[in-house]
């Protein structure tokens, strides 16, 4: 029974005269530029120096920080005021007074991971300068070895890659089922498919599997072009990256049929979906550690499937865990996309 | 000057000429009918003449003003309808008809007379979201919402496509009124009753008028496209049942009648179906009630449905017709009463009855993404069809429809009256105990409805059940049986011969028309 | 104008209600205010870690206690060997490892950071912050002075509240107003409403109202927010953010006007503005990603995405409150852009059905 309705649905996904270009160019556009867009990493931050001291080592302090690859020497101000109008136009990120051997750094902090970091990278090589002082110091501070694992290199690209995954997985196994059920709503044509002795869980079985199978070509791409275009391979094994996405996009997809179960328009449906997508990606820590939540928030992420898939990928992806290491997060989403996807067939009404 | 003249106008799309040099002229005043079948170029001519669509060639006048330069005088002074109108579901009846009315320049009250015929059968609704009412309800709010002021030239596009024949007349009873205030109206329909309302006719076909005149010559002259193998004397009143007068002078001069006779079925004949003596119900439901809330669409119905019976189920609009076909066919539970279909309970077993059922809806539901191949492939495929039985089914299906060489053509591409016959097709492919027709012809002419009707009675044929709701009261003498429901109950029930004598009325329109204006006098 | 009130009046109707869609419109500023504004933040705490030592000595244990006594670190466990607290990164079970060498006691050196670089800003800060925790207190040495200004705290509410406002706008104004034009497009009512006597332009601009209000509304809703509930400061002029944010909306309504002149149905609609205004929005507007840490060739291309000056105009007039002379240059993109958009729109409108 299930058969003739699953080859029904790539039919029609065949047929129509956007989704197959968007199920393959979009993976590809995501993959080729967000991986330059979504770069935290902190650079190009604008100096501008006000040396009231004028001394030798302030102008080794100035060429070493136009020398640094974090910065960008905006020039020198005559006042703190005038480097402030800088700042005030955007012109530039961070003032360093030098006056009388002390040095303020004052930085544009409305982007905090911007002004912390910048700061502290700015008062490292401040520090490193004052390197007669430096010496003298017996303090084991300079001692200190940073053993960077798993991301030497600091590559952001590495970090994003499958947080990209994660994001382009959610959009494509998300988004389309929402459309699907309550668009065969407004055709009409759930009537007829509802007189049909065709059982609830087969109906909504063969609207998931095409979801997953795509899912399946979408993270090949995926990981095809982190290897070609960036030289990113998986540090563990690809099986368990498989794995993962396919239960992501077990609860997705189930998410996506709920939605589009309850509501009566598409932009209806829509709507929705995106309010939880959006919830779920920032509680998920793709963007920012979920330790750093509240209690409240990080509450939510015992329930949130996308956590798992990020944290479970990222271990995977980036640190080459195995199946141990992952097993909390296979068994957390397996849990979550059964219940998910039992909701969608009983949220599947034949008869009211 | 006239109100409407057209000149030489011709009209291209990518691949399609829908209107190819066509000229004609409606005087002040007159009914003038446009009519042709689906997809005639009927819809781009009003587009035209209400000045949303440029021609390619030719020119338009309007009560004297081009439809091309003069674009703003011509829209101070029409009205229109178009075909696939529909009105803001979210707003109420009133609130629908008052926004329309302020659009137009005027008041409910204002107009009020000129639509109080159709609007007072819905005032009862008014604070009801039209979303929530029935297909032939929200037809006549629409109508309402389009008569409510009065232009200079009214166009009204298939206005009456689902609406019920008591309602129909009244509306052109009221364009007649319209007409007398001096309002030119153009119009198209499907019903042959009401071309004969019209003043005079043109009758468009592939973009092209084959002729103009009184709607008695023009269905004359092409008496094969409207009056399918009907000799020429039966015109002028509706279609005689074929099987009240089966032994009538008109039956037999012979290629007229749908090909139901030639298998000598009749009611009265026991001997047609090898199942039907045996008296056995497909259908028996007893005190049947669907509620929402305090108004009771379906208010205490009781019938049964024998085997073999081409059973019509009709009522006017928002009498509770789909409603009630919703609970037979394992849509929505009943709230009290009981019932059996095929044998199972509606209230517990509506899966298995879903098993033995074929349905067919008013909306159209054949995918049209999808082949037609490929839309037979997929409900054989539920019912659990044999592989090698669906091929051979199919192709036998589509020599007989004449669809070999569409096999593979998308749905949505095909002529309305052909994606009928194939969702009717479809429906019954299973070879199910009982198919439901809601409105099965809604729309379609008279040449299709005709084909539809011989598919009907081949599938009454091989013992199929056919439970058919339709508008069409010619359609309705075709039935063994009818029953006649009215706000919720069944008023009348019987063959069409019994209840024409019961009523001493000529014909089942009579009989629905009685029936119909009773209740809307005691609903009042 | 009784015409143009009943139309406004009835555009109105249909938002109202559509409980489910104005649930969403006014629960999504709500719920992305609370998210912003208190659960995503890149702090660094609770940083799981994890002690490697061989024996204890009184320094090492000295310095242990001044991690665990700071909030930023939690000491989850102490193991023998690196390899241990490798596995145990490896694993998620911490985040970063603190190697004490066997000389450590004596010599005041070999301590070495075991830090996972998943995330290398995560990681940078982590490190510098264990520097700082671990270092003695006595030390010679005096760091520069830093001062935060602006937002001295580092909320991540201040910078993302412009940003919502950018998003949330756009997305009201560009994709409810062009779904709502389709739809009528769509169902047939627009041939209705072009007939009558009514002049077309009025007709949109009659759709348009609503929506407008509806974006003043969520925009007053999102400052109270921001200001009562965030405790955002809005250190600027008022008068200039809600002028600026007036021209922002007439922008976005352009834009859905614009959309709806293209798109045919529906679901063309909701893809172009959700695919080609929406992504642009959030990726390139510098609303989550530095717009300055993007290659060349991006940053030319944010160049024409209007909520990237929208962003940082509100950024500087809300929380750095400089004067609007120090946001000319944004202010005159955003509203040449308006014009020519709203130009744009009115000059591809059909007063007459597309074939």
């Amino acid at each position: 029974m299930i058969g003739p309705l699953i080859r029904k649905e790539f039919l029609q996904i065949r047929r129509n005269a956007f989704l197959p270009r968007l199920i393959v160019l979009f993976p590809i556009i995501i993959m080729c530029v967000m991986p330059w867009v979504m770069q935290m990493e902190v650079k190009n931050i604008v100096v501008d120096v006000v040396d009231i001291d004028h001394t030798v080592a302030s102008q080794r302090l100035i060429q070493r920080i136009a020398a640094s690859n974090y910065f960008i020497f905006g020039g020198q101000r005559a006042t703190y005021a005038e480097a402030l109008k800088d700042i005030e136009k955007g012109k530039a990120d961070i003032i360093l007074e030098i006056c009388d051997g002390r040095y303020l750094i004052a930085a544009n902090a409305v982007n905090g991971t911007k002004g912390s970091l910048g700061s502290s990278y700015l008062s490292q090589i401040v520090a490193g300068s004052d390197e007669a002082s430096y010496l003298e110091e017996k303090s084991w501070e300079g001692s200190v070895a940073t053993l960077l694992l798993y991301n030497k290199h600091q590559n952001y690209k590495l970090f994003m890659i499958p947080a990209l995954l994660a994001i382009v997985m959610m959009l494509m196994t998300g988004f389309m089922p929402t459309l699907n059920i309550v668009g065969e709503k407004e055709a009409g044509t759930i009537e007829q498919i509802n007189v049909t002795p065709v059982a609830k869980w087969a109906f909504i079985l063969a609207k998931l599997i095409p979801y997953w199978l795509i899912a399946l070509f979408v993270i090949s791409v995926c990981l095809l072009l982190a290897w070609l275009v960036y030289g990113i391979t998986p540090a563990g094994h690809v099986g368990l990256i498989y794995l993962l996405a396919m239960l992501l996009a077990m609860f997705f997809s189930s998410l996506g049929l709920i939605i589009s179960n309850y509501s009566d328009t598409m932009q209806q449906a829509i709507l929705v979906m995106w309010f939880f997508v959006v919830c779920l990606l920032l509680l998920s820590g793709l963007f920012t550690p979920t330790r750093s939540m509240p209690d409240w928030a990080y509450a939510t992420t015992y329930v949130n499937p996308m956590h798992y898939f990020i944290d479970g990928v990222r271990t995977v992806f980036i640190r080459g865990g195995g199946v141990v290491a992952v097993a909390h997060q296979l068994l957390a989403l397996a849990a979550i996309g059964l219940v998910t996807g039992c909701w969608a067939v009983m949220s599947y009404r034949k008869n009211s | 000057m006239y109100a409407i003249e057209v000149k030489n106008v011709s009209k291209r799309y990518k691949t399609v000429q829908a209107l190819d040099d066509v000229s004609f002229s409606a005087n002040k005043g007159e009914v003038f009918g446009l009519i042709g079948p689906d997809g005639a170029g009927k819809t781009s001519m009003y587009r035209i003449l209400c000045s949303l669509l440029l021609p390619d060639t030719g020119s338009a006048f309007v009560d004297g003003w081009d439809v091309v330069s003069q674009m703003r005088e011509v829209r101070k002074r029409v009205g229109y309808m178009p075909g696939k109108f529909s009105l803001y579901q979210d707003l109420t009846v009133e609130e629908n008809l008052m926004f329309f009315a302020t659009l137009f320049g005027t008041t409910v009250d204002e107009g009020y007379d000129s639509i109080r015929a159709i609007y007072s059968q819905i005032e009862r609704f008014k604070n009801r979201r039209a979303g929530a009412l029935s297909g032939g309800m929200k037809q006549k709010l629409a109508l309402s919402c389009a008569l409510v002021h009065s232009p200079r030239v009214l166009f009204l596009d298939e206005p009456t496509t689902g609406v019920d024949p008591v309602s129909r007349k009244e509306l052109w009873e009221m364009l007649l009124m319209l007409q007398e205030r001096g309002i030119t109206i153009m119009a198209s329909t499907p019903y042959l009753d009401e071309v004969r309302c019209c003043g005079r006719v043109a009758f468009l076909d592939q973009g092209k008028i084959r002729g103009i005149g009184a709607p008695d010559e023009i269905l004359e002259q092409f008496r094969e496209v409207f009056m399918p193998g009907r000799p020429a004397s039966v015109i002028p009143s509706l279609l005689p049942s074929p099987l009240s007068e089966g032994n009538s002078n008109l039956q037999d001069e012979g290629t007229n009648k749908p090909a139901r006779n030639e298998a000598g079925r009749e009611t009265t004949d026991p001997s047609r179906t090898g199942c039907m003596g045996d008296g056995s119900s497909v259908i028996s439901v007893s005190h049947l009630v669907k509620a929402f809330g305090s108004f009771r669409a379906v208010d205490d119905i009781s019938f049964t449905v024998q085997k073999g019976e081409i059973f019509g189920f009709l009522g006017a609009n928002g009498a509770g017709k789909t409603t009630a076909m919703h609970i037979l066919t394992g849509l929505s539970q009943p709230t009290s009463g009981t019932g059996k279909v095929v044998g199972y309970d509606i209230r517990t077993e509506y899966e298995q009855i879903k098993r033995h059922i074929g349905y067919m809806s008013q909306k159209f539901s054949l995918y049209e993404d999808l082949t037609v191949a490929e839309n037979i492939h997929l409900f054989a495929g539920i019912y659990g069809m044999k592989k090698e039985e669906v091929e051979r089914k199919m192709t036998e299906l589509l020599r007989q429809l004449k669809f070999e060489e569409h096999k593979d053509d998308l749905v949505g591409c095909l002529p309305l009256g052909w994606k009928q016959k194939l969702a009717f097709s479809v429906s019954i492919f299973h070879e199910p105990g009982i198919v439901f027709l809601d409105e099965p012809t809604g729309g379609v002419d008279p040449a299709t409805r005709h084909q539809f009707w011989e598919l009907i009675y081949a599938a009454a044929r091989r013992g199929i059940t056919v439970f058919v709701t339709t508008h069409y009261m010619d359609e309705a003498e075709y039935c063994d049986r009818i029953s006649i429901m009215v706000d919720g109950k069944i008023k009348a029930m019987g063959t069409p011969d019994e209840l024409k004598k019961e009523y001493g009325q000529p014909d089942i329109d009579g009989v629905f028309t009685l029936l119909a204006r009773q209740a809307t006098r005691s609903s009042d | 104008m009784k015409t143009f009130l009943s139309f406004v009046l009835k555009e109105a109707k249909h938002i109202l209600r559509d409980r489910r869609t104005m649930l969403i419109l006014f629960g999504m500023p709500v719920m992305l205010m609370l998210l912003f504004g208190y659960a995503i933040t890149t702090d660094v705490k609770n940083v799981r870690t994890v002690v490697v030592t061989a024996y204890l000595s009184p320094q090492t244990q000295a310095a242990v206690e001044r991690l665990a006594q700071s909030e930023y670190f939690n000491i989850t466990q102490t193991v023998a060997t690196p390899q241990e607290a490798e596995q145990l990164i490896r694993n998620q079970r911490a985040d970063m490892a603190v190697v004490f060498h066997r000389d450590f006691a004596s010599k005041h050196s070999g301590l070495q950071f075991l830090v996972d670089g998943a995330d290398p800003n995560m990681a940078q800060q982590w490190t510098v912050f264990a520097q700082q925790t671990i270092a003695t207190p006595n030390t010679q040495h005096s760091p520069p002075d830093i001062k935060l200004l602006y937002n001295p705290q580092m909320r991540s509410a201040y910078n993302f509240v412009p940003a919502i406002m950018g998003m949330l706008l756009i997305l009201i104004c560009a994709m409810m107003t062009s779904i709502s034009i389709v739809r009528e497009k769509e169902r047939g009512n627009m041939e209705v409403l072009l007939v009558s006597p009514v002049r077309p332009l009025m007709v949109i601009i009659a759709k348009v109202v609503p929506y407008l209000m509806l974006a003043f509304i969520i925009h007053a809703t999102i400052l109270l927010m921001a200001h009562y509930v965030l405790a955002v400061p809005m250190a600027g002029s008022l008068f200039w953010i809600i002028a600026v944010s007036t021209i922002y909306i007439i922008l976005a309504l352009s834009l859905g006007l614009l959309i709806s002149n293209i798109a045919q149905t529906q679901l063309v609609a909701l893809l172009l503005s959700a695919m080609v205004l929406l992504m642009p929005v959030v990726m390139l507007s510098g609303m989550i990603f530095p717009v300055e840490s993007m290659p060349v060739v991006l940053q030319w291309l944010s160049a024409v995405v209007p909520p990237r000056y929208y962003i940082e105009t509100m950024r500087k007039l809300m929380i750095m409150g400089v004067g609007i002379g120090s946001v000319a240059k944004e202010v005159c993109i955003l509203t040449g852009m308006t014009l020519l958009l709203l130009a744009i729109a009115l000059k591809t409108f059909n007063v007459r059905l597309k074939e």
